[in-house]
């Protein structure tokens, strides 16, 4: 079983050095080599040493070996893409599987989340793991520079190696709080546990995560997510409790987006989530950018009216696409107007108070109406100046 | 699959940073144009081409093309600043061919001083009048102002209002910089006219 994790597919080799940084690229490609050796030795009970141990050779020896898991390579690109941003949130990412919903992949899940960091939240939540992993430690020896912390690998592989078995048995296995759904599918990000020890913390607490990682992910199952994810977070100090624990797949992501959209700067969010419509098309990002255009509207008063919470993928020809557009292109035209005029408020004296672009534009027209007179003026005054000065423009050109 | 996921990710992703870069590049334009036109070296160029400028003007007896006196200077000192402005902005490069305009209206005009003269005889200016009232009452208020504003920054007539607020961002900055230089440069030439001498500038110091 754990064969077919590692070995399941001679795939070409993780490519990752284009899209990891480079620790975590040499990390995953030392991961590779090192799980084909471990595949055999260890049990399946044991998936946090075999992970471990692979970590550990992976993170010591930069290999950039054929990888057996191309499935988890697929699972693992992925990560790679949502989770580049995500590097601050290693903290609270814990080592959680990529496990696709064919196979069993996302082994290499945890090392993409900054293992430093990631070794200071599982030492916590690692040492009550540690009188089991005993075999593990010995393994995870070599595991100088990946992290201090051998709990870290023994955990993620724990975590990652979850695959075909019921998630019930491992969590058990593991000694994990909340046993739920068996759901082999386990996304990464969501494991990045936000905040409690409930079942479903799926949003990570990265808001980048949200935004970019929801809409793909939105098959994956979550439940199992939020188990492993309390059971990560038991220790984790970092976790974001303000994402909130839903316990629903969808209505969450776009709550949660929202609360970000409405927390973070206004102009950037909304554009990346008009971006994200965009592209994506899918509800979620549609919920988004709803969701950011609701905000935006009560904040700027638009006539656009806001949409209706949106609560599952098929939400999606809710608003038309076309109108979608207008108001992105016209909310884009206001924003770049409107920090224009901010720059000009600085620039122009007494334009802090005066509120509204029509009494603004008045203070700017007076103050450049203003400075030209002063240059008029000034002018007149170099002219007179100029005449009785001729016979001395030699004597006063030189230093020029 | 999990790459066609990936994708739209990373490209929202790649899309989103090219926006906030490009917003980013846009607020640091911004920000660096008022630095730029802040900075003691840029008033000292300045005030170094203007007076170039302004020993060309006194020089040049006024016979010539250019108008007399103080519009001579004006004129000038606002080419000096088109100059040092490095033709980046619309301000400045229509100030900079705005003397050859003028010379090929004043062709114009003379071709057509003639012709206007049989035609206006004859045409009452009522419509004329009518029109301009109508056209300034059915604006709305702001889009009123952001014509005149438009006019009062070179070269931004027909602009639409971003960029005119844009070219007025630089402008004021430009033309804070051209008063303080001129400020300087009005008092240092009156101080050493005063003092009749022929003694070399001091370097320029930014006016309390």
């Amino acid at each position: 079983m754990e064969n077919q994790f590692f070995l399941g597919d001679q795939g070409p080799p993780l490519d990752f050095g284009q899209s990891l940084s480079s620790p975590l690229s040499t990390a995953w490609q030392s991961l590779s080599s090192p799980m084909e050796i471990q595949a055999t030795e260890l049990n399946s009970t044991d998936y946090g040493l075999q992970f471990e141990s692979a970590l550990s050779s992976m993170v010591s020896s930069p290999v950039a070996s054929n990888s057996n898991l191309s499935n988890e390579s697929f699972m693992i690109r992925e990560l790679i893409g949502k989770l580049g941003s995500i590097g601050g949130n290693s903290g609270e990412i814990s080592p959680q599987p990529l496990i696709a919903n064919s196979t069993n992949t996302s082994c290499y899940s945890t090392p993409l989340n900054s293992p430093p960091k990631l070794s200071l939240p599982l030492n916590t939540l690692v040492k009550e793991k540690l009188p089991r992993l005993g075999k593990s430690m010995g393994m995870n020896s070599s595991v100088t520079d990946f992290s201090a912390d051998p709990g870290f690998a023994e955990r993620a592989a724990k975590f990652s190696c979850f695959g075909s078995k019921s998630f019930n048995g491992r969590t058990s296995q593991l000694g994990l709080n909340d046993t739920s759904s068996p759901s082999p599918s386990l996304s990464p990000y969501r494991s990045n546990p936000l905040s409690s020890n409930r079942k479903i913390p799926r949003v990570s607490s990265s808001p980048s995560l949200n935004a970019m990682v929801i809409e793909p992910l939105q098959d994956r199952s979550e439940l199992s997510h939020s188990q492993e994810e309390s059971s990560i977070t038991n220790g984790d100090p970092s976790l974001k409790p303000s994402k909130g624990t839903n316990s629903r797949k969808r209505k969450t992501v776009p709550k949660a987006k929202t609360n970000e959209i409405s927390t973070s700067p206004s102009t950037n969010a909304p554009k990346g989530t008009e971006s994200n419509e965009k592209r994506c098309k899918s509800t979620e990002s549609n919920g988004n950018q709803n969701d950011s255009i609701k905000t935006e509207d009560d904040a700027k008063g638009n006539t656009k009216p806001p949409e209706p919470p949106k609560d599952y993928i098929h939400v999606r020809a809710r608003r038309g696409q076309a109108t979608d557009s207008h108001s992105l292109a016209e909310r884009v035209r206001r924003e770049k107007i409107s920090e224009r005029m901010k720059l000009l408020q600085n620039i122009v004296p007494g334009c802090n108070k005066v509120t509204g672009k029509a009494l603004m534009l008045d203070e700017i027209i007076n103050y450049v109406q203003s400075l030209q007179r002063q240059v008029e003026f000034l002018s007149m005054k170099l002219a007179s100046v100029n005449t009785r000065l001729d016979f001395n423009m030699d004597g006063l050109m030189p230093k020029e | 699959m999990a790459s066609m996921v990936t994708n739209p990710v990373t490209n929202a992703n790649s899309d989103r940073t090219k926006r906030k870069k490009k917003k980013s590049m846009i607020m640091e334009d911004n920000h660096q144009s008022h630095a730029r036109w802040k900075s003691e070296a840029q008033q000292q160029i300045y005030s170094s081409k203007l007076l170039q400028a302004l020993s060309q003007v006194s020089l040049n007896t006024p016979s010539s093309s250019a108008p007399r006196g103080g519009r001579a200077v004006r004129e000038a000192a606002d080419r000096a600043l088109a100059v040092a402005a490095k033709g980046r902005t619309r301000w400045s490069r229509a100030i900079l061919t705005s003397r050859l305009k003028l010379k090929f209206r004043k062709q114009k005009r003379q071709r057509g001083a003639a012709v206007a003269a049989v035609t206006r005889s004859s045409c009452s200016k009522k419509p004329r009048f009518s029109v301009s009232k109508l056209k300034s009452k059915s604006l709305p208020a702001v889009q009123r102002k952001v014509k005149v504003l438009g006019r009062l920054v070179p070269g931004c007539r027909k602009q639409p209002l971003p960029i005119i607020l844009e070219e007025a961002t630089d402008y004021i900055a430009a033309l804070e910089m051209q008063v303080r230089a001129m400020t300087t440069l009005a008092e240092l030439l009156s101080g050493s006219g005063a003092a009749s001498s022929g003694s070399a500038l001091p370097p320029q110091s930014p006016p309390p």
